[in-house]
């Protein structure tokens, strides 16, 4: 079943040069889970606004093309209806999280939307619960360090039940270990519960063995769109300087001095496989 | 400074912090009401020291005495100026004048203190769910409970903008009064800036979260008036009468001429 899907997006901000979305086109399916990546200021955070209506309905400005997103045309309904189907976490944790203490704050979105007491109660256990901060309910948010600011804000999102998770570049304030496990936390609910994510990164080293599917963009257009492997392997990607996985680059690398590996491999635990593979050939 | 650290909430589970903030405010306003009802000396020492029992049940006494200290110098200048006039007046004898100078400064203290119980022993979450339930449009309470939120975050950032700034050589205890206050211009502008930049981003995970999705908000926690909060109020409206009824019908006497009785 098809999630999202966008012919023709093409968007310039209020007051903007440039356009920020150039004929964007892509179709991801239900419990996929996407990379999209490319360089600093290609469109990645304002395709992830188009995800949620918040272009064009917050920023202004006309969006041509279409946009479906869990059957939703997006340009025509509020972001609150959106919001039901759609969660969207942003780049900094911090001024996403507003109430005094954690557990408000994961209440939230429930609130705004009129879920009775009860039923809110139990959502929030079951999101605090899922991204392991049961511990924190009572903090507050400037008590926490970023990576846990991070779960909170992904709690947040997950308690208003969303068929669909983007997430802009939810690591970037965190070091590799934190990273790491806010990786596995959305990994967990991807495959758990069946959630579509959609994810902002650049740490692809990390990042792409949980993905099916990786998108990169380069100057509001879509430059690639496949299996991690195909997209990573290809010259473009390079060539636009997406940090690729280095199990990939090293199997390039010896491709290249005449090695035959027969297949690609994404994460570190392929790259063994397959060289053992090779070694073990003679 | 000083007289808003005692003003600031810390946490603690004492009775106190346990009413509701309802209750309490009623009580503040009863205590500042009775206090502007007299002016005499010794209705307003009974006010004070009724108080103190809360003070020390709540255990903030070192907050409220420092929230005492901050007030103490407003409460000077206040005894200054009714001495002043009252006395320049020449209608009254020393002892009255004296009396009644320092029942204006300590009036100013009483409303010091019940302010400052108040605020040390509510927690701004609570008060911005007394708010709510007191019809206060929720716009309003969202923006006070967001506001008490990014304090500490926004004196985080402007000490580190002075920091930044002291490093590329700003000397902010440099110059007379006017040059000290123009020596806060590379300060305030990042701190405004980024303020700004920072409450977009607010606006758009509220709207994220979908802010306005539906006019009858729930809410996670309700606050419900237990037996302590209508025996506060109950007390607070039994001091109330009695305070109106000493003052409509019952002579009260300068504290001097007791003392000396
Ligand atoms: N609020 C805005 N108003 C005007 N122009 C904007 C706004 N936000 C982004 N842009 C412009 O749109 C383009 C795409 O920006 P966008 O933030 O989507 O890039 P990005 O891929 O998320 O970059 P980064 O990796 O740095 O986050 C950039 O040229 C940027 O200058
Ligand atoms: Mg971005």
């Amino acid at each position: 079943m098809t999630v999202i899907e966008a012919k023709g997006l093409t968007y310039t901000y209020p007051g903007g040069t440039r356009r920020a979305l150039e004929d964007v086109s892509i179709t991801i399916e239900k419990g996929e889970f996407v990379i999209l990546t490319g360089p600093s200021g290609c469109g990645k955070t304002t395709l992830c606004r188009c995800l949620n209506g918040l272009v064009p309905n917050f920023y202004g400005g006309k969006l041509e093309g279409e946009i479906l997103v869990t059957g939703l045309k997006v340009s025509e309904h509020q972001i609150y209806e959106l919001a039901r189907h759609v969660g969207l976490v942003f780049q900094n944790p911090e001024n996403q999280l507003f109430a005094l203490f954690v557990e408000k704050d994961v209440a939230f979105g429930l609130e705004n939307l009129g879920v009775p007491r009860d039923e809110i109660r139990k959502r929030v256990d079951w999101a605090l619960q899922m991204t392991n901060i049961e511990n924190l309910r009572e903090r507050a948010p400037h008590e926490l360090s970023g990576g846990q600011q991070q779960r909170v804000a992904i709690a947040c999102v997950l308690a208003m039940q969303p068929d669909v998770m983007v997430l802009d570049e939810p690591t970037s304030f965190l070091d590799p270990l934190g990273a790491q496990q806010i990786f596995d936390v959305i990994s967990r609910l991807n495959k758990e519960l069946g959630i579509t994510v959609v994810m902002v990164e650049h740490r692809l080293d990390l990042a792409s063995r949980y993905s099916n599917h990786v998108v990169v963009m380069d100057k509001g257009k879509v430059v690639l769109d496949g299996e991690p492997k195909d997209v990573f392997s290809s010259e473009a990607a390079r060539l636009i300087g997406v940090g690729i996985p280095k199990a990939t680059r090293l199997s390039q690398v010896l491709e290249m001095s005449g090695v035959r590996l027969g297949r690609v491999p994404v994460t570190s635990e392929e790259a063994s496989q397959v060289l053992k593979e090779v070694l073990s050939r003679d | 400074m000083s007289v808003f650290d005692g003003l600031r909430f810390r946490r603690g589970s004492s009775p106190i912090h346990q009413l509701d903030p309802r209750a309490k405010f009623f009580y503040v306003i009863v205590m500042f009401v009775v206090a502007v009802l007299f002016n005499e000396l010794l209705p307003l020492v009974v006010l004070f020291l009724i108080q103190i029992p809360f003070v020390f049940v709540a255990r903030v006494q070192r907050e409220w005495i420092r929230s005492l200290r901050g007030a103490a110098f407003l409460a000077i200048i206040i005894f200054g100026f009714n001495f002043l006039f009252t006395y320049l007046s020449g209608q009254y004898e020393l002892s009255y004048v004296l009396e009644r100078s320092f029942a204006m400064s300590l009036r100013f203290i009483v409303l010091v203190e019940s302010f400052s119980v108040f605020f040390l022993t509510t927690s701004p979450d609570h008060l911005g769910l007394a708010l709510e339930q007191s019809h206060v449009p929720y716009e309003f309470c969202f923006a006070f409970t967001t506001a008490v939120r990014f304090v500490p975050v926004l004196a985080e950032e402007a000490q580190t903008i002075m920091d930044a700034q002291k490093t590329r050589g700003l000397e902010l205890e440099r110059g007379n009064f006017i040059k000290r206050i123009r020596n806060y211009i590379p300060i305030l502008i990042p701190l405004i800036v980024n303020a700004i930049r920072r409450s977009l981003e607010l606006a758009e995970a509220m709207e994220s979260r979908a802010w306005g999705a539906t006019e009858k908000r729930t809410n996670l926690y309700v606050l419900k008036l237990k037996k302590s909060d209508y025996v506060l109020a109950l007390l607070s409206i039994l001091l109330l009468v009695l305070a109106v009824y000493i003052r409509l019908f019952l002579p009260v006497p300068q504290l001097g001429v007791v003392l000396r009785i």
